[in-house]
């Protein structure tokens, strides 16, 4: 079991909601698909690779067979799933602190949600409505969101230039090559494997041999 | 579409596991013994025993992201005054980040890890349908419940452009370090090697391993 692959933290947290605010969480993400300014703050903490939110309801819950059992619930359910950068501390912990209010918004309506500050409600909340990961699968566990994107910007850049250059004077290419090192200096670094972030990661990593589970 | 934000696709799926387990098990010596867990603690356990990283069946699978799978026994009461729900059935939780279209992710994943799909879904509700690529496609779709908002903070582009883009990274940010202060003409012949073993233009190779978690052995050639 881990909610960790490398740099990255498999959030899972399933809570209820009654159903007539789940209708207008549903409306809210719908206007938010529209105004892409709602989630400025998430693209600013930039440590997250791709999250989503899922409101069931009842119903919902796949059925695939007269054998099996229909669910019978007295609520609707918002799943949220989130592939993060960094430690749970952290993430948590930046959430309330850069965007308490887009928070608020989104769990606003769910049973016993304490609000996103002060801290230690919220962490006991997040907590509480957790589920661990099985397996965890991440494609490129080295690499921090910001990575990934700085990557791409790179890879872009190198392309245009390396045919830019082509045959060109040595004191041509020394002019290109500063510039191409300007336009990427906030891209180049190298990565490693990640650091220890918690003791059972660091327990995991202990226990790891070729033929092992993670 | 909820479900996809620019190329990126957000698949969220809950299949249901049988209720109940099997009747017995056989140990090492084929003698019948009786077996108390449930089928969704035996793929739970499945789940926990898949290697990782480099190694997880999921690495196979072309243009996965990120995913992962836990069971879902049932949920978490709140306590007073709220009330009380159970689950009758438990389900497997997937969800992946991938690129492209579900169709043609779903098809590469029974291409590439059919025999790690039939053993993590092998006590799944409707499982025994399963027979092919088309019949998976079919049964994972029945599991889809729909993503009510995505949210991208990466990139959108193939996993092999990504993978490419992090090579090149770790790569030049080497050598940009080595060949400071190096003279026009030093600089020039200096980065044709680079750009000849590189090759920056070819997503195909040299490139980062899916999945890869060292350097040591993080690089393949490709073809």
């Amino acid at each position: 079991m881990s909610n960790i692959a490398g740099k990255s933290y498999a959030m899972n947290t399933i809570s209820p909601l009654p159903w007539h605010k789940a209708l207008v969480l549903k409306l809210l993400f719908f206007i938010a698909r529209f105004r892409t300014t709602s989630f400025n703050g998430l693209l600013t903490l930039s440590l997250i690779h791709y999250a989503r939110w899922a409101i069931l309801r009842p119903g919902d819950f796949p059925h695939l067979d007269p054998s099996q059992p229909k669910e019978d619930l007295k609520y609707h359910y918002e799943f949220f799933f989130s592939n993060f950068n960094g430690s749970w501390d952290q993430y948590v912990d930046s959430f309330s602190s850069a965007i308490p209010g887009g928070l608020d918004l989104f769990w606003r309506g769910n049973v016993k949600y304490p609000k996103s500050v002060p801290f230690r409600p919220f962490h006991n909340y997040i907590t509480f409505n957790q589920y661990w990961t099985s397996h965890y699968y991440n494609a490129y566990p080295m690499a921090a969101s910001n990575d990934v994107k700085s990557a791409e910007h790179l890879r872009k850049e190198l392309v245009d230039f390396t045919r830019k250059v082509e045959g060109a004077s040595p004191e041509a290419f020394k002019e290109q090559y500063d510039q191409l090192l300007l336009s990427l200096q906030y891209d180049l670094s190298t990565m490693a494997p990640t650091p220890v972030v918690s003791l059972a990661a660091a327990a995991i990593d202990g226990r790891e041999r070729p033929d092992a589970a993670c | 579409m909820p479900n996809i934000a620019g190329n990126a696709y957000g698949l969220t799926t809950l299949c249901p596991i049988k209720n109940g387990g099997p009747p017995h098990r056989l140990d090492e010596d084929g003698a019948t013994l009786p077996d108390n867990r449930s089928f969704g603690a035996i793929l739970r356990d499945r789940l926990e025993d898949l290697p990782c990283d480099e190694r997880s069946p999921m690495a196979r699978v072309p243009n996965t992201y990120l995913c992962r799978f836990f069971v879902l026994d049932d949920l978490i009461y709140q306590g007073k005054p709220a009330e009380e729900d159970h689950l009758k059935s438990k389900y497997l939780v997937f969800t992946s980040n991938f690129h492209g279209d579900l169709e043609t992710y779903l098809h590469g994943m029974w291409e590439h890890a059919a025999d790690a799909v039939r053993r993590i879904w092998e006590h799944c509700v409707a499982f025994d349908r399963v027979t092919d690529a088309g019949s998976f496609v079919d049964y994972i779709k029945k599991c889809q419940v729909e993503t009510t908002f995505y949210f991208m903070g990466s990139t959108d582009v193939s996993l092999a452009e990504q993978l490419k883009g992090l090579y090149l990274k770790q790569e030049f940010s080497k050598f940009a370090f080595a060949n400071q202060g190096k003279s026009a003409a030093e600089l020039q012949a200096a980065f044709a090697e680079f750009a000849a073993r590189t090759r920056p233009d070819n997503v195909q190779g040299p490139t980062w391993r899916p999945g890869a978690s060292q350097l040591k052995d993080a690089v393949v050639e490709g073809p």
